[in-house]
């Protein structure tokens, strides 16, 4: 039987480590994204050794049902063999598999350590912000965002990127199954992944969290293209967004007082309303005296902040240590809303 | 008060002996019994099964097309709630815990009720009510956050929600006082003699649950208690715009809800360790071992919360211990396994049903232990996290740890709670169909959660255009679904006809050693006519029984004047 | 506090003999409900953890603290009259010690003595938060307005909750002792009460550090 048992149980484990198992886990023999293949491992070993012990369970539940069966022979009191404990096996079988435990956890805390500490320097950081039910995403220098309901995000292939993970609702999580790792879209907190892309094509991206009704249809598509096809799209981004919004926001016209019902409006649930000293902050910072505050004159690019710098904030969103603000599209807001915004925080000088 | 009643014998006044019930009211209704609660636990319990089960069966039946075949998603949403929130709350715990214990655990320790008679009355009674009122939340639009209920979405429910937190809130209560009961009863009043070490097996496996359930459903009262406040008074716990933290909800939840889940497990332990050795003819393998594992796996249980919650804004640093801690909770379940099939080995095995649902739950529990680790590992759950593979996971622990233990225990204890055998040929027929469903449904789950669907999915388009195998397996499960459906009601059925047309039971048709088999079946309303004294190990089969003081003789209603009752002490005294 | 013209013999030994000198159903009964209610106390222990460990989380993620609420920082709780009112409470936690002691010392006088005085400072106490909510209201701290208010009114409720349960408790306990429910042997509902009573200050220990002193 324990031989039988065994075959099986290596059957199992040269399934797992050299057939195609592409159709559990997507992706496997070509590993989308350089931790995909850690994790894929770290399954490995535990489809292994966990079939294995499945394996042996079974086997050994069946084969004694079948060999202790009661017989028609028996006398009708007869018994078992009474024995307690035998010390030694059970040393043994609390000692191996506790071994085996050990060693899981040292390999899994390597491959966890490379998934938190393991990149460096990030080229690229991206935002993804939830949505019910659509996924946001933001690049650096681009001011319009993608939404994931018309258009696919894009990754360069072979560059480390940086994903920070951000909602401005619902608790979400954002999740490219041949990418492994996810990460859940908090509300108020900003979680962030990093890998590198190792291979081109287009992805899904799925919601993972339950967000509400229309959940099962929060979906995304994941474009990683060679680095010039990803500038390329980047640039053009820029440029459609710049032609879009140039002539648009005439930040002279604002109106500081439909600026203050707006503020109120819009802004009070992470600014606190009225403004208050930058460093004071309810989930983001104060923004009395945005232009002139002695204590924070470096607020984006190292002098006091001009009405087109504040706009560009409200036009992209802004990602801090503390949280995300979200950009022009995703509050709601006009063009028209930001020059009468931008008006209202300059007059609190 | 003063429980001032004088006795001739100190042996009778181990125990409470409450008043003989009379009348309809008093005997069945507001019974003090332990046995007679046990039942009501049963009945409610089956009954709330019936409504939870068939919202699964529409859940799979909506799954036979990507698009959703039967309903609205915003329909499907509240199905899964309400599935995952009743069978949970309502069907699990009072099953194996209400029922199970409050029937069996008094008899086994040689007790004439639990602790406290009036309070475990109050403690079932409440369990209807909160199914009311949670069954009642469907009137206002019903919940629809999953049975997890983690705000901000389920603050969007409204009154269904608030509903859902008092439902929660009421039952954890219930919960709360069955714990501090069932651990006052094993502690002080086991028979004398029965020492710690001599306690059956499911007696320790109920005494570690009443542990958990007393200490951890208190943190999810305070959980559903501060989600009501945001509810009603808006009060900001978890709203983030406010200074409040979802992720703070989520601890508060798991810190109770990773424990639920060894609440209606390890009473399964219990039953199993009870049915192998009755079977096999043999002594249980590694008694102390598995009774020590019972409360290992009951204290470590509490610090493994967070496991839940690797993805959802846990710090990175506080990832490695929870995962570490949640791999050494493996270990006394491996002791345990290992253990059970010792106990096979050598013995002479009777294949009841109880037999059989007892070596399908060795098969099924291992693979829902292994499935764990798969989870635990951080890097790994990254992937597995909020998946079809988690929903096969703990359904394989759920539906193949704690309800094959259950169904194990049901055909068990019938014929000492009634007097009469189940059928066993149904009841046979009955563990097929539910092992064949068991694995048909949930297994497949596994890969299609590998292959990326996420759970709580109402409709899966896309998934199903990328994976097109995915509507198949879909389909295959939603089939084998009705195995089991069918095999519950094969149980029900045969617990009816059996009442009036299984055989006779008489004292201990099984053979088995533990003290609720020396009376008779069904037991009299005080259990023991004399307060049985205990001199060895309950499961040395081929030895006589270690008790002393044992009368199976009893006439079933002798005069009271022979056994002392004191009245139910009033509040205080 | 004994009182030397007590007429009954009185020490400690006297005090245990007597414990012991129950019938056997009393001395179960107690045994069951002191270890029930011990548990019960240990699970009401627990419901205050959890909402201490909410405040300490939500105070230990928040960017400021106090925090800000509507442009305006929110002031820090007034520790010096919490200080006084911690010592009313305090108070009678030691006043309850000395009516069980009187009681078990079978001197019943003074037993009712000391028992007044602790519902007395109990419903002080009560007198004291109230007038405390009502300064942390006009401070601008409200219940549902922030983290900080959410914490403060649900744990500091709580307790009065608890403590108001505890002043009607004991007063219970008062008019069943004077109906002679009670005896210099059997009075578990006066140990239950004095548990009760430590407990709730116990609690407060810690909502003090909480919210005054941390």
């Amino acid at each position: 039987m324990t031989i039988v048992l065994t075959v099986l149980s290596l059957v199992n484990a040269w399934y797992f480590l050299f057939g195609n198992i592409d159709w559990i886990m997507p992706g496997a023999s070509h590993p989308v994204a350089d931790r995909a293949s850690d994790i894929d491992g770290l399954f490995k070993f535990m489809a292994v050794f966990g079939g294995g012990i499945t394996i042996f369970v079974t086997g050994y539940v069946i084969y004694f049902a079948i060999v202790f069966r009661a017989r028609s022979t028996d006398a009708p009191d007869a018994l078992g063999i009474q024995i307690h404990d035998a010390p030694k096996l059970e040393f043994w079988w609390t000692a191996l598999p506790t071994a085996l435990l050990i060693l899981l956890t040292g390999l899994s805390i390597v491959v966890w350590y490379k998934i938190q500490f393991g990149t460096t320097a990030p080229a690229l950081t991206a935002e993804v912000i939830g949505h019910q039910f659509y996924f946001e995403y933001r690049y650096p220098g681009l001011k319009t965002s993608v939404f994931s309901k018309t258009e696919p995000m894009h990754l360069p292939v072979g560059v480390p990127v940086r994903i920070l993970i951000t909602s401005a609702d619902v608790i979400h999580q954002f999740w490219v199954p041949e990418i492994r790792l996810k990460m859940a879209a908090v509300p108020g907190l900003v979680q962030n992944l990093n890998y590198t892309p190792l291979r081109t094509g287009t992805y899904e991206i799925a919601c993972s969290e339950f967000c509400g009704v229309d959940h099962s249809l929060m979906q995304g598509k994941l474009v990683i293209e060679p680095v010039a096809a990803f500038n390329t799209w980047l640039d053009h981004e820029k440029k459609e967004a710049a032609t879009a919004s140039a002539a648009a926001v005439n930040l002279k016209a604002g109106d500081p007082a439909a600026g203050k019902a707006l503020f109120a409006q819009k802004c009070a649930a992470c600014h606190n309303n009225p403004p208050t000293p930058f460093d004071q902050k309810l989930v983001g910072p104060g923004l009395l005296h945005i232009t002139d505050d002695p204590q924070h004159p470096n607020l984006v690019t190292g002098k006091p902040p001009t009405p087109e710098d504040i706009a560009e904030i409200l036009e992209n969103g802004f990602t801090g240590p503390i949280g995300t603000m979200p950009s022009r599209q995703a509050n709601g807001l006009s063009e028209k809303d930001v020059a009468n915004l931008v008006a209202y925080l300059v007059s609190l000088k | 008060m003063h429980p001032g009643t004088t006795t001739h014998d100190t042996h009778e006044v181990h125990g409470h002996i409450h008043p003989p019930p009379e009348g309809f009211v008093r005997k069945y209704v507001f019974s003090l019994d332990h046995k007679v609660i046990g039942f009501q636990y049963f009945i409610t319990g089956m009954l709330i099964m019936l409504i939870a089960g068939s919202f699964a069966l529409i859940m799979r039946l909506q799954l036979i097309d990507p698009q959703g075949a039967l309903m609205s998603h915003n329909a499907y949403n509240e199905m899964f709630t309400l599935h995952g929130t009743a069978m949970v709350w309502m069907v699990l715990i009072p099953l194996v815990t209400g029922a199970l214990g409050n029937f069996a655990m008094p008899l086994q320790i040689g007790a004439r009720d639990v602790a406290f008679p009036w309070l475990n009355m109050a403690s079932f009674w409440i369990l209807p009510v909160a199914a009311l009122i949670l069954f009642s939340s469907m009137l206002f639009g019903g919940p629809h956050a999953g049975w997890t209920e983690y705000p901000p979405i389920s603050l969007a429910d409204g009154t269904a929600g608030a509903l859902w937190c008092v439902a929660i809130f009421v039952v954890g209560i219930s919960s709360t006082m069955t714990g501090m009961n069932f651990m006052v009863t094993v502690i002080k009043m086991r028979a004398p003699g029965m020492t710690w070490t001599r306690m059956p097996l499911f007696t320790w496996a109920t005494f570690a649950t009443a542990l958990m359930n007393m200490v951890a459903t208190v943190a999810l009262s305070s959980a559903t208690g501060a989600l009501f406040l945001e509810h009603v008074f808006n009060v900001p716990f978890f709203d983030a715009t406010r200074g409040g933290s979802a992720v703070l909800f989520e601890h508060m939840f798991w810190f109770y809800s990773h424990p639920a889940v060894y609440i209606f497990v390890i009473p399964a332990f219990g039953v199993i360790s009870e049915v192998l050795p009755t079977f096999s003819r043999k002594p249980i393998f590694g008694y102390k071992m598995i009774a020590f594992s019972s409360m290992a796996i009951a204290l470590l249980s509490f610090t493994v919360w967070a496991h839940h919650m690797f993805p959802s804004g846990l710090a990175p640093w506080l990832q490695l211990p929870f995962m570490i801690l949640t791999y050494a909770i493996g270990i006394p379940t491996g002791i345990k396994m290992f253990s059970w099939l010792a106990t096979l080995w050598g013995g002479r095995i009777h294949f009841t049903s109880a037999m059989l649902y007892a070596l399908g739950f060795l098969i099924t529990f291992t693979f829902g232990g292994i499935t764990g680790i798969f989870l635990a590992s951080v890097p790994v759950d990254l992937h597995e996290h909020g998946t079809y593979f988690v929903v096969g996971h703990f359904h394989y622990v759920v539906a193949g740890g704690a309800v094959m233990g259950f169904l194990a225990a049901i055909p068990y204890w019938y014929p000492k709670a009634t007097g009469r055998m189940m059928s066993e040929r149904l009841g046979q027929l009955g563990f097929w169909l539910f092992f064949i469903g068991l694995n048909g449904t949930f297994f497949p789950m596994h890969w299609l959660g590998l292959e990326g669907m996420p759970r709580r999915y109402a409709s899966y388009v896309e998934f199903a255009k990328t994976n097109p195998d995915a509507v198949f397996w879909n389909r295959f499960e939603t089939v084998f679904a009705f195995f089991m459906a069918a095999s519950i009601g094969l149980l029900i059925f045969n617990a009816i006809w059996s009442l009036k047309h299984g055989k006779l039971a008489g004292i201990n048709p099984w053979g088995a050693r533990t003290l609720e088999w020396t009376i008779s079946s069904p037991p009299p309303y005080y259990n023991f006519k004399k307060i049985p004294e205990v001199y060895g190990p309950p499961y040395d089969f081929g030895h006589p029984m270690p008790y002393r003081n044992t009368d199976n003789e009893i006439e079933p209603y002798p005069e009271y004047g022979k056994v002392v009752m004191p009245v139910p002490a009033a509040a205080g005294a | 506090m004994a009182s030397a013209a007590a007429p009954y013999p009185s020490g400690h030994a006297a005090v245990a003999a007597r414990y012991d000198a129950v019938d056997e159903v009393y001395r179960e009964t107690r045994d069951i409900r002191l270890v029930g209610f011990v548990l019960f106390l240990l699970s009401d222990c627990i419901l205050f953890s959890a909402f201490i460990f909410a405040y300490v989380y939500l105070r230990n993620s928040a960017p400021a603290w106090p925090p800000f609420v509507d442009g305006r920082q929110l002031p820090w709780f007034d520790t010096s009259f919490a200080a006084f009112n911690s010592i009313v409470l305090f108070g009678s936690g030691v006043t309850m010690h000395f009516a069980l002691e009187n009681w078990k010392h079978l001197d019943k006088a003074t037993f009712y003595r000391w028992l007044i005085a602790t519902i007395v400072l109990g419903l002080g106490f009560l007198l004291g938060q109230a007038h405390e909510w009502t300064g942390v209201l006009h401070d601008g701290v409200t219940w549902p307005g922030s983290a900080m208010g959410a914490s403060f009114f649900t744990l500091t409720g709580l307790h009065g909750f608890h403590v108001f349960v505890g002043v009607c408790y004991l007063t219970i306990l008062g008019i069943q002792a004077s109906r002679g429910v009670y005896t210099g042997s059997k009075y578990f509902g006066l140990t239950a009460g004095t548990l009760y009573w430590h407990f709730v200050d116990v609690v407060w220990v810690g909502l003090f550090f909480l919210f005054y002193i941390w």
